[in-house]
């Protein structure tokens, strides 16, 4: 017997036809953004953080490279474009991780859970707000970058563009996955993430050529990591040099792959995690 | 005449809050907390603060434990000056004010009774014989030394407690300090109350549980909107309704009935007290309950009101704070946003 | 005035009893931390990952034919760009331990509802946050020095050139202007409830002018002015002097320390006199409590 022998009454005021569905995502998404404008300081503080940041590496890389030194805008270029990576991963890792773990601590994630809002959406609408927000930030400093060094190389954007995009999905994916583990974490949670941060900042080669890591390190590590790939690519096809990790048609297959496997797996360990948080009730424990 | 050991002259507190009604564009707007509150706690008694959420009970106490500075007026506090003598005010005085919240999670009870004794003030030899005076007062040995994150709320409350009583004040002020344990632990607490009580210690208790005051407090004082509207012995408060009864009538009561009943002659008052699962329960005040009820009934049955219980019940501070506003204990009037009242903010 | 008084209970103010306030605060402080074991390595291993960045950047131009030793040399006065790089992050993370060790010490406070705890007792203010700032000074200074040795191991610096005594007074005289400042964004903290990504970045616009990456000369002339106006910039630059051949501001290293005198005489009591208004102005309003 299908109904288990209930009755049954329908849901209420509760629809749950695929617009409904949608409507929900977007009503998520909107108190995103209501919560982001709330935190006016925080735009404008995030924002002068990143120019700072990349302003340091600027310097840093222009004394590198001695007064009138050849190559600025190539190295500059390496730098940002992998700059751009890391800005996705970093918001993406603590807007997914940092909410859930926020919303564990205030109490309002059980709240959430009691409503049958599809999961996918409540993890979907944070990040969506997110990404968008980090590629005007992104832009902005590009173009301040692009106009300090006069000009950075830009090859073949379209490639590019496509490239970022499956790396945004397979970051997404991590994020999904970095969640999982911030359930069960709670506390300890926020060094997960810096660890998560700072492994990948260096281990993908995020602010230098993959050349500077050793090659034990290459090998056992970072050619492990598909994000590498995402990098790799990404920053050859703009910088208009040959990947350092793989041929490109193959990198491009990786990355893509990436894009595609990474959400679906990550969404999996999420619920995973978030069951067994079910199971041990910690959901709205902190 | 008792002599007071806190005289509150004139005190008024006025909150600006801002609204957000549009993007960056708050809204000012005055809510007056405390309207010239003039009250004298005696040396040496239980006495009760009550009222309703967002009354100003959490502001007065605020207001004298130095957490806040009143907009207006003064207090005396064990002979000492509330704004000028800061200091030896909060050297007179012990505090519970957020239940549970106020401890550090990390560190275990004996450190934080440790920690916060040295914040008093109390010297080393005398905080490590308070602490072992007090792990038997309360029984605290079993969570003694473990980290509070540990406990359960109950754990976290009586620890709390402890360290209202560390420095071994002259004055506590409890504020609704049994709100989250059981039954029994909330009597435990009752009694160690009533025992601090006789070895000399004045109790300033708030709560919105009507049987505990009844129970505990010597004089209690009903603070609504900001203002003491009634203030004494819980048997003249409850004399001073000049009523002998309450009839309480349970069932399915639609609106604007208590307003019917109320007209009835002889009827004092009518309130609807409490709702619950679509029933409500109708507190009806007169001076005869039994003489009245069949008129009662009359008007209710004209009304469609289905009737599934009647009770008569002896007169409560709860009637009298209804008599005094027309409105039951439960609803809430606050006007301070929420994150103003501070502590735990889903106490009903 | 016409009130009973009672006593003061085991209330007993002595100078060994304000010690015990201070003292305490310190002590838990201390064990709080030590239940965080985590966060406590993470935090030696921040630095040298921030030294890394720059220095992964030099290691692979100079492989491919840069100059870059010769260049960094030529701008700084050292062609150890890796000590350089190593000295300049461990002081931006003593700068930025300092900065939330003590300004969300209070936030931490506020939301676990111990600030009302700690603000009704009749413990002096000043105490309090001398055991708080008493206890980031020793963090700080430990995490220096643990981190500078693992990160000379990692990256093959020498940890013991130069003057390694005058380098640790510039550390530990550097620290106590830190100190003020982190009581204004302890005091900024009280006020704008939302301030953690603006502390965030006023910690990067330190970390920018104190020159963690690059000597401060090389910034353009009305920046180099602000750069000098932090102390952290005069504390860096003091360590990489006193350590490698940078050269001090002034030429002799006790001007640049006298000048890190000054200013830690004056930015603490700046610091807490601006934390002290900010508190006096929120009771005035709405109270310590709220989150």
């Amino acid at each position: 017997m299908k109904s288990g022998g209930t009755a049954h009454r329908g849901f209420g005021y509760s629809d749950h036809s695929r617009k409904q569905n949608f409507f929900t995502f977007l009503s998520m998404t909107k108190k995103q953004v209501i919560e982001f404008s709330r935190y006016p300081i925080s735009f404008v503080a995030e924002f002068s953080q990143v120019l700072l940041i990349v302003g340091m590496f600027m310097f840093a890389a222009i004394i590198f490279i001695g007064e009138g030194g050849a190559g600025l805008p190539r190295i500059a270029g390496i730098m940002m474009y992998g700059f751009v990576l890391n800005m996705f991963l970093i918001f993406v890792l603590w807007e997914i991780g940092f909410s859930v773990r926020e919303e564990q601590y205030r109490g309002t994630l059980e709240s959430l859970y009691l409503s049958p809002v599809n999961k996918f959406s409540n993890l979907t609408s944070r990040i969506f707000a997110i990404v968008v927000w980090t590629v005007g930030m992104v832009g902005i400093a590009l173009v301040v970058v692009n106009y300090y060094v006069g000009g950075l190389p830009a090859e073949n954007v379209l490639l590019a563009l496509f490239l970022l995009f499956f790396s945004i999905t397979g970051i997404l994916g991590m994020g999904f996955m970095a969640a999982s583990l911030i359930l069960r974490l709670k506390e300890s949670a926020n060094l997960l993430l810096n660890v998560l941060q700072f492994f990948f900042m260096i281990f993908c080669a995020m602010f230098f050529p993959f050349s500077a890591l050793p090659p034990e390190i290459l090998n056992t590590v970072t050619r492990w990591i598909p994000l590498s790939y995402g990098v790799d690519s990404f920053r050859s096809v703009l910088v208009g040099q040959s990947p350092e990790l793989m041929a490109l048609e193959w990198e491009i297959v990786v990355v893509v792959l990436f894009g595609i496997l990474s959400p679906i797996v990550g969404y999996y360990l999420y619920r995973r995690g978030e069951r067994k948080a079910r199971l041990k009730g910690t959901l709205g424990e902190y | 005449m008792p002599r007071a050991i806190i005289k509150v002259q004139n005190m008024s507190k006025t909150f600006i809050s801002k609204e957000r009604k549009k993007f960056l564009r708050p809204e000012k707007r005055e809510i007056q907390a405390l309207k010239s509150v003039d009250l004298d706690i005696y040396d040496g008694e239980i006495f009760g603060l009550l009222g309703p959420n967002g009354a100003g009970k959490t502001t007065l106490i605020k207001c004298l434990t130095t957490l806040l500075i009143p907009t207006e007026g003064t207090a005396w506090v064990n002979g000492f000056n509330l704004q000028k003598e800061e200091n030896l005010v909060r050297a007179s005085l012990g505090c519970m004010l957020m239940g549970e919240r106020g401890l550090y999670w990390k560190l275990t009870g004996r450190e934080n009774l440790e920690y916060f004794g040295a914040l008093y003030h109390v010297p080393k030899e005398k905080r490590k014989e308070r602490i072992s005076y007090l792990t038997d007062l309360l029984n605290l040995q079993e969570f003694l030394d473990r980290t509070v994150e540990t406990y359960s709320s109950g754990q976290k409350m009586i620890m709390a407690f402890a360290k209202s009583l560390v420095n071994d004040a002259p004055i506590l002020f409890l504020d609704e300090p049994t709100v989250t344990m059981d039954v029994h632990a909330a009597r435990e607490l009752r009694r160690i109350v009533k025992e601090l009580n006789r070895e000399g210690h004045t109790i300033v208790y708030t709560t919105h549980q009507m049987f505990e005051a009844d129970e505990l407090c010597q004089r209690v004082a009903i603070i609504d909107r900001g203002e003491i509207i009634a203030l004494g012995t819980p048997t003249q408060l409850k004399k001073s309704l000049k009523i002998q009864d309450v009839v309480n009538l349970e069932g399915v009561i639609p609106k604007g009935v208590a307003e019917k009943v109320k007209a009835i002659p002889g009827v004092k008052d009518a309130v609807i007290k409490d709702v619950k699962a679509g029933k409500s329960t109708l507190g009806v005040m007169c001076d005869n309950s039994r003489k009245l009820l069949p008129k009662i009934m009359e008007v209710l049955l004209e009304n469609e009101v289905q009737i599934e219980y009647i009770q008569p019940q002896d007169i409560t501070l709860e009637d009298v704070f209804i008599a005094k506003t027309g409105r039951a204990l439960s609803v809430d009037t606050s006007e301070v946003p929420e994150e103003e009242k501070g502590g735990a903010g889903g106490r009903v | 005035m016409g009130t009973a008084i009672a006593g003061l209970g085991l209330y007993k103010k002595t100078p060994r009893t304000s010690f015990g306030v201070f003292a305490s605060v310190l002590k838990a402080r201390l064990i709080i931390i030590s239940r965080y074991k985590g966060s406590l390595i993470m935090e030696l291993f921040m630095p040298i990952v921030f030294a890394a960045l720059p220095i992964m950047l030099g290691v692979s131009l100079a492989s491919g034919g840069t100059p870059v030793a010769e260049n960094w040399k030529i701008s700084s006065g050292t062609a150890d760009f890796r000590a350089f790089m190593l000295i300049g992050a461990c002081t931006f993370s003593v700068v930025s331990l300092m900065t939330w060790l003590v300004g969300f010490w209070v936030r931490r406070e506020m939301v676990t509802g111990t600030l009302e705890s700690v603000w009704v007792t009749p413990a002096k203010k000043y105490l309090v946050i001398g055991g708080v700032t008493g206890y980031a000074l020793i963090r700080a200074f430990t995490a220096f020095i643990i981190s500078f040795l693992i990160g000379s191991l990692i990256f093959g610096v020498n940890p013991f050139q130069g003057n390694i005594l005058i380098a640790v007074l510039f550390i530990m005289i550097g620290l106590l202007p830190l100190w003020g400042i982190s009581f204004m964004f302890g005091a900024l903290i009280l006020k704008v409830k939302e301030a953690n990504s603006l502390i965030n970045m006023l910690q990067w616009v330190l970390a920018f002018f104190m020159g963690v990456y690059f000597p401060v000369t090389v910034l353009p002339g009305f920046l180099r002015y602000v750069a000098l106006s932090f102390p952290p910039t005069w504390m860096t630059n003091g360590v990489r002097a006193s350590l490698l051949e940078v050269g001090y501001f002034f030429e002799h290293w006790y001007i640049d320390l006298a000048i890190i005198f000054v200013f830690a005489a004056v930015v603490p009591l700046l610091g807490y006199m601006v934390f002290m208004r900010t508190e006096k102005r929120l009771k005035k309003n709405q109270g310590m409590g709220l989150y």
